[in-house]
C-alpha cells in the first residue's frame, strides 16, 4: 500500500531529513518545513518504507502537494 | 390489516437467514447497555419496559447520580415513535430535576415512518427538551449503532458525542444518497469514525470498542458530574518546558505539556483529537478539580489559529463556562493562518466566535504564554483584554504584534529597499533588534498589565493553582449551541 504525505500547509522546505529506502515509523521527521516563521515537522504518518522523497530543500510548496511517498508495512 | 403482516410462507425463510434472538440475549436490549454503564447492581428503570424503543433509568456511573436512556434497536431498529420519544422526555424531566448529567445510548434510524407526522413531532420535542437542558446539565451521547436523522440530530444537540466503531451518524442514510444524487457511498464512509471524526467535528470522541464508549462516557460524567475541589497542596510542581525543543522556532507536538500540566492521564479526555487538530481541548483534573485546557499546538499548520479551530475552541470554552469548569489556555501562536481559503471560509465570523467565547466567560480562565502570542491571535487567547483572570508568561516568552523582522519590513520598507540587498539581511536584523527594545515585547505587556507575571516552567502548576482558587467560582448562564 502506498501513502502519500502531504503538506498540510504553504511553506518552505528547510530540510530534508529521511531518504528513499528509509524504514520509517509514523512519528519520525521526513523533512522540516519553513512557514509562519516556523520550523514544522512533517511526519511520515505511517510506518514503512520511503518509496522516494517528493521534493528537495528550497521547494515551495502548498497545501495538499506530495512530500514523499511511503509504501506501507 | 393482513396487508403488512409477513405471509406465514415468508417467516421461516426470513428466520432462516436471520434468526431472532431471545430478548434476554440479545445485546441490542436495551437494559443490557443500561446495565453495562451504570455501576453495577444501580440501575432503576424510571419508564416501562414496552415496546416504545426507548427504556430510561437512574443510576450511579463512578459514584455519582446519572439519568441515562437507550434506543431499543430490537424493535424497528431503534426507530422513535411518540411513546419513545415521551420516555427521553421522563428521563430528561428527571435529570433536569435532580440537577445531574443525562447520557443517551442511541442506536436508532430515526423517526417511525409507519406514525408519520405524529412521530416527527415528537422528535422535535425531544430536540426542544435537549436545548431546554443546555447548559444546565451535562449531555452526553454514545453512538453505539446507526444515528440516523431525528436520532443523528439527538446527539448532535447534546455537549458532547461519543462514537464506538459500529456507530454511523448521518442525516440521510446511503440508500437516500445514491437515489437522490447517484452518489454511491457506505455507511461507513458517509457517517463512520473517520469522517466524523476527522472531517466533519460532529464527534468529540472516537473509541476502538463499544466498551471503551460506556468507559469514556462514564469519565465525562465524572469530570462535569463531580468536579471536585482543588487541593492547592496536591499540586507538585514540575518542569513544565521538559518536552519544549532548543530552538524557539522549532515545531512541537503539545500533548507531552497538557499531559504534564494536568494529574493523571488517565483521567484526561481530549475533545476532537483529529478535527483541528491545531488547537487542543482537553478535560481533565488539576489538583484534584475538573478544568478544561485549551492549547495551540504548533506541530499541526504551527499552531495557527483558523476558522475550524477558532470554533472548535469557543464551542469547547463555552461549555466549560456553561458547567462552572475552570480554564486553562496554553498560548504559543504565530498568528490567523493567511490565505484565500481561510478569508473564504469565514475566518473573520468564525474567529469571532472564539473572541466572543472567552470575554463572555465568567469562570476562572488562567492564560500561560509560553513562547510567542501574536497579533489577533494573542487576543483570541484569552488575553487581558477579552477578561482572562491571570495572565502568566515563560521568561523567554514573546508577546507582540508580529514577529520583530516581519515589523520593521513593513515600518522600515522605504528605507530597506534603499539598501543593497546583501546588506538588507543584515539591516532588518538591526532594526528588528531595536524595534524590540522600543515596543517593548514582554517587559512592556508586563508594565501595561497585559501580562501579570512571569513564571519559571518549574514553578507553573503551583502559581496556576494559587491563580484558579483565589479566583471566585463562577459560572455562565447560558445554553452551549453546537457552534
Amino acid at each position: 500500500m502506498r501513502h502519500v504525505v502531504m503538506a498540510e500547509m504553504v511553506g518552505s522546505v528547510f530540510e530534508v531529513v529521511a531518504g528513499a529506502g528509509d524504514v520509517v515509523e509514523p512519528t519520525d521527521t521526513l523533512v522540516i518545513l519553513e512557514s509562519m516563521k516556523m520550523e514544522i515537522p512533517v511526519l511520515a504518518e505511517v510506518s514503512g518504507v520511503v518509496a522516494e522523497m517528493t521534493v528537495i530543500k528550497g521547494d515551495v510548496v502548498n497545501e495538499g502537494d506530495s512530500i514523499a511517498v511511503i509504501a506501507g508495512s | 390489516m393482513a396487508a403488512w403482516m409477513p405471509s406465514p410462507a415468508a417467516e421461516p425463510a426470513a428466520a432462516a437467514t436471520r434468526p431472532r434472538p431471545d430478548k434476554k440475549d440479545d445485546p441490542r436490549n436495551p437494559i443490557k447497555r443500561l446495565n453495562t454503564f451504570f455501576d453495577d447492581g444501580t440501575l432503576e428503570l424510571i419508564t416501562a419496559e414496552d415496546s416504545s424503543g426507548m427504556l430510561c433509568g437512574v443510576g450511579l456511573v463512578r459514584g455519582i447520580q446519572v439519568v441515562a436512556f437507550a434506543s431499543d434497536a430490537s424493535i424497528q431498529g431503534g426507530a422513535m415513535g411518540r411513546a419513545g420519544c415521551e420516555a427521553v422526555l421522563v428521563a430528561y424531566e428527571r435529570a433536569l430535576a435532580d440537577n445531574v448529567p443525562i447520557v443517551g445510548i442511541w442506536h436508532s434510524g430515526g423517526a417511525r415512518l409507519a406514525e408519520g407526522v405524529v412521530s416527527l413531532h415528537a422528535v422535535g420535542e425531544v430536540f426542544a427538551v435537549m436545548t431546554r437542558a443546555s447548559g444546565k446539565i451535562p449531555q452526553i451521547s454514545i453512538v453505539i449503532g446507526a444515528a440516523a436523522g431525528g436520532a443523528a440530530y439527538g446527539p448532535a444537540l447534546t455537549d458532547i458525542v461519543i462514537l464506538g466503531p459500529d456507530g454511523r451518524v448521518f442525516v440521510t442514510g446511503p440508500d437516500v444518497v445514491r437515489s437522490v444524487t447517484g452518489e454511491n457511498v457506505d455507511a461507513l464512509r458517509l457517517g463512520g469514525p473517520e469522517p466524523h471524526g476527522r472531517r466533519s467535528g460532529v464527534v468529540h470522541v472516537v473509541t476502538e470498542t463499544t466498551e471503551a464508549a460506556y468507559e469514556r462516557g462514564q469519565l465525562l460524567c465524572s469530570l462535569l458530574g463531580d468536579q471536585g475541589t482543588l487541593d492547592v497542596g496536591a499540586v507538585q510542581d514540575r518542569d513544565l518546558a521538559a518536552t519544549f525543543p532548543e530552538s524557539a522556532r522549532r515545531a512541537y507536538d503539545v500533548h507531552p505539556l497538557v499531559t504534564d500540566l494536568l494529574d493523571d492521564a488517565k483521567q484526561n479526555v481530549e475533545l476532537h483529537p483529529r478535527w483541528a487538530p491545531n488547537i487542543t481541548t482537553t478535560l481533565g483534573r488539576f489538583g484534584g478539580r475538573t478544568v478544561g485546557v485549551v492549547a495551540n499546538n504548533p506541530m499541526r499548520l504551527g499552531g495557527c489559529l483558523d476558522s475550524t479551530s477558532a470554533e472548535k475552541a469557543a464551542r469547547f470554552v463555552r461549555m466549560c463556562d456553561a458547567f462552572g469548569v475552570p480554564l486553562i489556555v496554553l498560548v504559543d501562536v504565530p498568528g490567523y493562518l493567511p490565505g484565500v481559503g481561510q478569508e473564504w471560509d469565514g475566518v473573520v465570523r468564525r474567529g469571532a466566535k472564539l473572541l466572543h467565547a472567552f470575554a463572555e466567560a465568567s469562570v476562572p480562565r488562567i492564560t500561560l504564554v509560553t513562547r510567542k502570542a501574536y497579533g489577533g491571535a494573542y487576543l483570541a487567547m484569552n488575553s487581558r483584554s477579552l477578561g482572562a483572570t491571570r495572565v502568566f508568561a515563560w521568561p523567554t516568552a514573546t508577546v507582540a504584534v508580529m514577529g520583530a523582522v516581519a515589523a520593521v519590513r513593513i515600518l522600515h520598507r522605504r528605507h530597506l529597499a534603499e539598501v543593497a540587498e546583501e546588506d538588507r539581511t543584515q539591516m532588518e536584523n538591526e532594526l528588528a533588534a531595536e524595534h524590540e527594545v522600543l515596543s517593548g515585547g514582554l517587559q512592556r505587556a508586563i508594565e501595561i498589565d497585559v501580562v501579570d507575571e512571569i513564571v519559571e516552567p518549574e514553578r507553573t502548576r503551583s502559581a496556576m493553582a494559587a491563580a484558579i482558587v483565589a479566583a471566585p467560582e463562577r459560572r455562565g448562564n447560558h445554553g452551549n449551541i453546537p457552534l
